[in-house]
């Protein structure tokens, strides 16, 4: 249902010479160049399903919201929900979509949620009755009774956040868009925005898109990820297929009385493989080893470790998606 | 039909809460309409001195130039009483990004940000502008009709719209520049010239204010038509021509600022 084709988007960025004189210089004929924030990204989400959106900072994710939400004009590309375009309908685009930014807020600063409520009625033409039921959902699912009369800014970040992603269900969107929407929030919010999200997505097959960088967000939520970096495409699928082709990292960790483990296992020439397969760290007398379960099949080296040295306790870790993200962030994708 | 009604339901909500507001800072309030009240009192007293010396400035009595300065700060006030949402746009609104939340709602942008704030204070320039105009008429032999009576009303309205459209325009800059409220302001400003009838002012600052930034036709030109009875068709049909002019442009460069909108990185 939601479309995605070629999307880019350039930002204009004056450049200032430093000083004085690069003020005036500026100032008379400014210099600008193009950053491009979003180069080309295309994928396709169906309905309801649930999508998380990651990549590491500045990869273009907010951008990339920011053009599925009627808010930026793409450079270049298109975007469609239902076959509709922001650029060219943006009214009845945003009708069908529910947008919540965690980093700042869309309600009205000064009045007390209950009347932000109302005027939000008012824009999105939710009739009496519906709006009467919606309410009483939303506040059971988000718990917004203590806080409903208070103006918004007098809320914390938490009471702030579940209020804003109530107003953007107001009106029953077909999609949601949440852009870091667990920012900054204790466990219990946190779970309790989580569960909210899950059961709107499971009741009325809300589409969702959710970027964040905590990845217990998407391992409980996202049926599939698509992840970006510096404005393109690296991953589109689901978590377990993200941990077969990226997840064949294992974590070794054990515990030995031997003087000098690092030394004494020399896995690199007894397996002949590559630095890029495995890496040893001691810590006092815990050794940590990670290797590639591909290059090197699990058995062997333990059978390998075993021998070699005194091992008192052992463990095998999969490798969790956070290490592979991390690995992700940190090399980028080849 | 439905769709202006919708609007205007959206309006009273923001305007109870305003008004709800304004009592909560009273003290604001009040300060605001005394400092507005200094300022004109001691411009109407430097008027007076003025004629004081010299009873007739270039053909004009005191009360006509009172009527004219009262005149002016009607369809100001009333501007500035339920568009001022739009130096907001110009200062902050579009620079830190907070625009993104009018682009994500189904109402037109323009009419949602015109709506969206009432200014209190500016019931002070419209209840003096009033008063100046009750106080002067009097004493001016006008000549009433049903028609000129319609035509001045009409006037007050369309040159509402020229301060409105000015303020359009100006603010859209920021949808380039990231900020515009120093051109807002630097634009706003002519109006000060056109509380004065315009004869007075050397070509440059009259054809500035008559065909550039055309605040004479918020005051002077429909105040004269008032004051003689001459020539409706330029002096309130130009007042409407500019007033639809320069909203349409307002409209224009607006929804192309839009597209150049680059909210901000969060
Ligand atoms: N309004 C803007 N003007 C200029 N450059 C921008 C703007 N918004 C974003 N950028 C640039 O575009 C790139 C992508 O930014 P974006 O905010 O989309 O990243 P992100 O993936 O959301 O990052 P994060 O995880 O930190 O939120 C960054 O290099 C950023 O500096
Ligand atoms: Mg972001």
């Amino acid at each position: 249902m939601i479309q995605v084709e070629n999307l880019r988007k350039e930002f204009k960025k004056t450049v200032k010479e430093p000083g004085l004189k690069g003020s005036f210089k500026s100032l008379f004929r400014p210099k600008t160049e193009r950053v491009v924030a979003v180069d080309d990204i295309s994928f396709e989400v169906p309905k309801g399903e649930i999508l998380g959106f990651i990549g590491p900072n500045g990869a273009g994710k907010s951008t990339v919201i920011k053009m599925l939400t009627g808010i930026l004009t793409p450079t270049s590309g298109r975007c469609t929900i239902n076959g509709k375009n922001p650029t060219v309908s943006r009214k009845s685009y945003v009708k069908e979509i529910g947008v919540v930014f965690g980093q700042r807020t869309q309600l009205w600063w000064d009045l007390p949620l209950r009347e932000t409520y109302g005027v939000l009625k008012e824009i999105y033409e939710v009739d009496d009755k519906s709006y009467k039921e919606r309410m009483a959902f939303l506040n059971e699912t988000l718990d917004l009774e203590s806080f409903i009369s208070s103006p918004v800014r007098t809320l914390s970040l938490g009471q702030r956040m579940r209020a804003d992603i109530a107003a953007s269900l107001l009106h029953s969107p077909k999609v949601l868009f949440l852009d870091e929407p667990t920012i900054g929030l204790d466990v219990v919010v946190k779970d309790n925005i989580r569960r909210a999200i899950e059961q709107i997505n499971r009741q009325e097959q809300t589409t969702v898109i959710l970027t964040t960088h905590d990845l217990a967000d998407i391992e409980l939520l996202a049926d599939r990820i698509v992840m970006i970096d510096k404005g393109r495409n690296v991953f589109d699928g689901s978590v377990g297929e993200l941990k077969t082709r990226y997840g064949q990292i294992r974590e070794l960790n054990f515990v030995t009385d031997s003087p000098d483990p690092k030394a004494a296992l020399d896995y690199l020439r007894h397996f002949s493989i590559g630095e890029e397969d495995v890496s040893v760290k001691c810590e006092g007398s815990a050794v940590k080893v990670r290797f590639n379960s591909s290059a090197v099949p699990v058995s062997d080296i333990l059978a390998y470790t075993l021998e070699t040295v005194h091992v008192n306790d052992i463990s095998v870790k999969d490798a969790d998606i956070e290490e592979i993200i991390r690995r992700l962030y940190k090399q980028g994708v080849e | 039909m439905k769709h202006i009604r919708r609007l205007f339901r959206i309006h009273r909500i923001f305007v109870v809460q305003e008004l709800k507001r304004m009592m909560e800072y009273k003290g604001d309030f009040i300060v605001g309409v005394i400092g507005f009240l200094m300022v004109q009192c001691s411009n109407l007293l430097f008027l007076w001195i003025i004629f004081n010396n010299i009873p007739n400035l270039l053909g004009w009595s005191l009360n006509e130039v009172v009527f004219i300065y009262g005149f002016s700060l009607i369809p100001k006030g009333i501007d500035h009483l339920f568009f001022d949402n739009l130096w907001a746009i110009g200062h902050f609104t579009v620079r830190k990004g907070d625009f993104d939340k009018y682009l994500t709602r189904p109402v037109n942008t323009l009419v949602h940000v015109l709506f969206e704030k009432l200014q209190i204070d500016a019931l002070g320039e419209l209840i003096m502008g009033i008063a100046l105009v009750c106080v002067s008429l009097p004493q001016l032999q006008i000549e009433w009709s049903v028609f000129k009576v319609l035509l001045g009303i009409a006037a007050v309205f369309f040159a509402t719209f020229i301060f409105t459209g000015i303020k359009i325009i100006t603010a859209s800059v920021a949808f380039w520049k990231k900020r515009s409220g120093n051109i807002i302001y630097m634009v706003y400003m002519f109006n000060d010239f056109a509380k004065y009838p315009v004869t007075i002012y050397n070509e440059v600052i009259k054809n500035l204010i008559t065909y550039i930034i055309p605040f004479a036709f918020t005051a002077y030109f429909p105040a004269l038509y008032l004051l003689t009875g001459e020539n409706p068709l330029y002096n309130v049909g130009m007042t409407v021509l500019m007033s639809l002019a320069l909203m349409s442009l307002g409209v224009f460069v607006w929804h192309r600022g839009i597209r150049a909108y680059e909210s901000a990185g969060s």
